[in-house]
């Protein structure tokens, strides 16, 4: 059986090696004895037989070495054989082994959970049935986006078109109710959605049905669809919760339905309602707080549809050209949408992570051929002892590849813990996306990658090494005068490294000065020792606006005579937590704007001291103060912005404008400085702050600075509410910090990971580079030793080493800049507010790496100056 | 080695060694000692080739090894065909009569 043969050798040469090595032993001693009884024969003396037959027989352990080679399963022995070889090269220089495989693991890891990230937010959308048919809409005026849709406008679309399967739409904004009746009164976001969103999305409840079209209607019955958390909070997930009633704000509205667990689109709500009844109206076509969600027909373009879309936004212009002139609709892919915030970040991270990886396989590169150079010898001396070409290419390869394995498991491990710090710093659950996880084609293809770059890494060597003469390596000179050619591709390998450093350094240098400018986040207010909440009051319990202005004025009084209450003030909505709601403002003299010349700043009503309590510097005039309540003159403090845009340079201080509508004027009493109000990252945004008590609000959101731990304070507060009046609600409360901490977390923690990464570069190209250079120097030990020996000083040693290094040092770098510039290009669409050119980065990059060759080029040296002249000859 | 002698063709080295075996057993240096003698001397086997050659075909089961005396008294490992070297052979044969009848039809083509 020849199969059966075949598998006995195989299993003969792994297992039972050692006795065939023994029967080949014998077996070549036995040729050997024979042959020498021959020439003994022959006439020779026993001696000169014996060396005559040696001669003839060649090398005993080159033919004993070519028997293993040719034997069955040999192939495998060797392989078993080259990884315990490489596992013992490795361990010998740990250092060495270290270094290369953190270097990759990071690089590795890092790029796996970015690519995993950028595949689930980027790539693969959001979680809603065929996400690609899905479109937004948003306004624009002039071409220029500004956001949301005029209901009205809105229905006139959703009339119009045939390219939307469904076209809904949802309020811009959530609103806040009292829900009532069984158990304490609880305060709930309500959002506001067209009767088909739900479809749209192709989201269904979990229990009891949707919306239905009648129930749009301006008669239609009041019904509400609620989240999974409500019915489980308010009914106990019980069934009866559907087609039964929930108090909202007193009057009983019936639960259709229930929403999935966990599902959000665009806003936190506990209730949805339909936008006609209740929603705050957008009865006009110039006021707008709509967004637009449409499902596109099978087969139609989002290019399609837009054009249909135009020339229906083209027909309203002529139709009412007061209010629509220039107006229209941009679609945009939904999933794009949502993603736009981090969609840069995701980009900017990705290609600076893969400027690590390229960083991280070039200085592995370099310090493999360093050291594969360095291996000449133990080559050549492997090669004399029989080992074949391709035996020691093997071996080399077979290194190469462990370190990289080693690597990619390590890198895996590191991928799972920079998943988890990017989940945590990109909040892409906030998204509606589902939680990203490592993607094995991701993590297949780094580890790939990495085996590549091993392969490709390993191979220069290898190829040199074996190639070798092994006599002129072992040869005595060999070690002396390097030759010219090694010598040259060390050179070579300096240059190489110093440009390729140069130019990634510039290149990660741009993308992380980007990040620092993304992430400068001025909020024009101290969120640090803030408490925030909201309190409710009701109508009937206070019926006028002086009664409530009381209310609030003598709970603010009790609040801030509380011990570590520095002060404490109102707000309609608070900055960041609360977005939106932006009222056009125009001087008394002027007409009502257009819509595309008016100019919406964000509108807030607010109590005295709010700014000393927020840290919004008053900047001219006064603030609002306790004698501006009901009755008396109107009176608005504008933000600079407001300010200049409304007034220009002229003194707005007692002007008057009106806010909102052409019925109320207000006079300008003092300017604030420009705060942040409706998101961390964007431009400040421009408000007109009204006094609260003025307009007789019921529902404020309260802000308390205090000298101790924010929160601590939450249950004082609540029960100093209580004390007054059970019926007022004060809920949400929570530190201003820890609120937006959530939303500026992806800032800070990219900032540290981006800085993690940019140390990471540092360290690399200089751990690179000095090996390159050290290794290039300590090459040319035993020429410093002749030198020496033949009276050369050690200063004039070190200038001469230090002369040619930078000199190599110096092309390298000139190279790597003009490479730098023209590789810019790949990045500067990611580069924010940062020129390609940008100084600091070059110059900071070229002083880096010229500071590490100059220390690489002299501590060596230095190091062989002290060398023993006695030794370094003898060595020869 | 010397000048003159031929370069074996490659993979006809197994050939020659099944050959000189289905004659008699021998050990290697008969072996190569029996080439050396038939080719007279045109093909020298050197022991580099030889047991490479030799470990490999009785791995494969063509030829078989095992311990004897020489015919000096020494202690020498022998070879023998088995029936699997035995249709290796004629295979080998096959094949190589093909070759040479090829070989002359080309070199002889007029």
């Amino acid at each position: 059986m020849r199969i059966y043969t075949r598998v006995r050798s195989v299993f003969a040469s792994l297992f039972r090696k050692a006795a065939l090595d023994r029967d080949l032993d014998e077996e070549l001693r036995s040729y050997l004895d024979m042959l020498t009884d021959e020439k003994v024969r022959a006439g020779m003396s026993p001696e000169a037989a014996r060396r005559e037959a040696r001669l003839e027989l060649g090398g005993v352990e080159q033919v004993k070495e070519r028997v293993r080679e040719r034997r069955l399963g040999a192939n495998f022995d060797t392989l078993v054989q080259d990884v315990r070889y490489a596992v013992r090269t490795l361990t010998k220089n740990a250092g060495f082994s270290v270094v290369s495989v953190l270097i990759l693991a990071i690089g590795i890891g890092a790029n796996t959970a970015l690519f995993s990230n950028i595949q689930s937010v980027l790539l693969r959308g959001i979680p809603f049935a065929e996400p690609d048919r899905l479109v937004t809409g948003q306004k624009t005026i002039g071409g220029q986006v500004t956001g949301t849709v005029s209901r009205i406008d809105y229905f006139d679309y959703r009339e119009f078109s045939g390219s939307f399967e469904a076209l809904a739409a949802l309020a811009n904004f959530t609103m806040e109710f009292t829900v009532t009746g069984g158990g304490r009164p609880e305060l709930v976001d309500a959002a506001f959605v067209t009767w088909n969103l739900f479809p749209t999305l192709g989201v269904n409840p979990i229990s009891g049905r949707h919306f239905s079209p009648e129930e749009e209607a301006e008669n239609g019955a009041p019904v509400v669809l609620i989240s999974y958390g409500l019915w489980q909070r308010r009914f106990g997930g019980s069934a009866d919760a559907i087609g039964g009633t929930i108090d909202i704000d007193g009057s009983p509205i019936m639960v259709i339905g229930v929403m999935p667990h966990g599902f959000r689109f665009l806003f936190d709500a506990d209730v949805w309602a339909l936008i006609d009844r209740y929603g705050p109206f957008d009865g006009e076509r110039d006021s707008h707080s709509h967004l637009v969600v449409g499902r596109l027909k099978p087969g139609v373009t989002i290019e399609e549809a837009q054009s249909e879309v135009d020339a229906i936004s083209a027909s309203l212009a002529e139709q009412y050209p007061a209010t629509n002139a220039g107006k229209a609709l941009l679609l945009t892919d939904l999933h794009r949408y949502i993603v736009r915030d981090v969609r840069l970040i995701l980009l900017l991270l990705m290609a600076t992570t893969a400027l690590v990886l390229l960083i991280a396989c070039g200085n592995v590169a370099g310090l493999l051929l360093a050291r594969g150079e360095r291996r000449h010898s133990e080559m050549a001396m492997r090669s004399a002892l029989g080992a074949s070409t391709r035996r020691l290419v093997r071996q080399l390869l077979t290194e190469s590849v462990i370190l990289t394995v080693v690597a990619g498991f390590f890198g895996v491990i590191i991928a799972y813990l920079f998943q988890d710090v990017l989940l945590r710093l990109l909040s892409v659950g906030e998204l509606g996306i589902g939680r990203p996880a490592i993607d094995a084609r991701a993590l297949a293809f780094t580890l790939l990658l990495s085996v590549v770059t091993g392969l490709v890494v390993g191979v220069i060597p290898a190829l040199r090494g074996a190639t070798t003469q092994p006599a002129r390596q072992l040869g005595s000179g060999a070690r002396a005068s390097a030759g010219l050619q090694s010598g040259r591709l060390r050179r070579g390998l300096v240059v190489l490294q110093v440009a390729i450093s140069v130019a990634l350094l510039v290149g990660s240098g741009l993308l992380i000065r980007s990040f620092a400018q993304l992430a400068r986040v001025d909020l024009g207010f101290e969120p640090e020792g803030l408490l925030t909440g909201r309190l409710k009051i009701a109508v009937a319990d206070y019926p006028t606006p002086q009664e409530r202005s009381e209310f609030f004025a003598s709970l603010l009084a009790e609040i801030e005579a509380q011990p570590g209450v520095v002060s404490a003030g109102l707000i309609n909505r608070l900055p960041i937590l609360s977005p939106f709601q932006d009222w056009g403002v125009w001087p008394a003299e002027a007409p009502e704007p257009t819509l595309q010349e008016g100019f919406s700043p964000m509108a807030r009503w607010v109590s005295p001291d709010y700014f000393r309590t927020m840290g919004i510097p008053l900047l001219r005039g006064r603030d609002i103060t306790s004698s501006d309540v009901d009755g008396t003159p109107y009176v608005v403090v504008l933000s600079e912005s407001t300010a200049r845009t409304v007034f220009g340079d002229a003194d707005p201080i007692g002007r008057r404008v009106h806010v909102g509508w052409p019925e109320r004027e207000f006079e300008v009493v003092g300017i604030v400085a420009d705060a942040r109000l409706t998101t961390a990252r964007g431009a400040p945004d421009a408000a007109a702050y009204m006094s609260a008590a003025q307009l007789g609000a019921t529902r404020l959101q309260i802000a308390v600075r205090t000298s101790m731990e924010p929160t601590s304070l939450a249950g004082t507060i609540e029960s100093l509410v209580r004390s007054k009046n059970p019926n007022v609600l004060f809920a949400q409360a929570a530190s201003m910090d820890s609120a937006l901490t959530d939303r500026l977390a992806d800032f800070r923690i990219v900032i540290v990971s981006i800085a993690l990464f940019a140390g990471v570069a540092l360290l690399l190209t200089a751990i690179g580079l000095y090996g390159v250079l050290a290794y290039h120097v300590s090459q040319r030990k035993s020429e410093f030793g002749v030198r020496r020996a033949m009276g050369a000083s050690n200063g004039s040693l070190l200038g001469m080493v230090l002369k040619t290094g930078l000199v190599l040092v110096g092309v390298g770098l000139l190279l790597g800049l003009a490479v730098a510039y023209p590789g810019t290009l790949l990045v500067r669409q990611l580069l924010y507010e940062t020129p390609p050119l940008d100084p600091a980065t070059y110059v900071g990059a070229i002083g880096f790496l010229g500071l590490v060759a100059v220390l690489a080029c002299l501590l060596p040296p230095w190091r062989a100056t002290r060398v023993d002249v006695v030794a370094v000859l003898r060595m020869e | 080695m010397t000048a003159g002698k031929a370069e074996l063709l490659r993979g006809t080295l197994d050939m020659l060694i099944l050959k000189t075996l289905s004659l008699e057993p021998l050990h290697g240096l008969g072996v190569s000692r029996r080439i050396d003698q038939i080719t007279d001397g045109v093909f020298q086997v050197q022991p580099g080739s030889l047991f490479p050659a030799l470990h490999r075909l009785e791995q494969e089961g063509w030829i078989n090894g095992s311990w004897g005396e020489s015919e000096n008294n020494r202690r020498a490992r022998f070879y023998d065909l088995t029936a699997a070297g035995r249709r290796r052979l004629g295979e080998e044969k096959r094949n190589w009569t093909q070759v040479v009848l090829a070989i002359t039809k080309v070199m002889e083509a007029t």
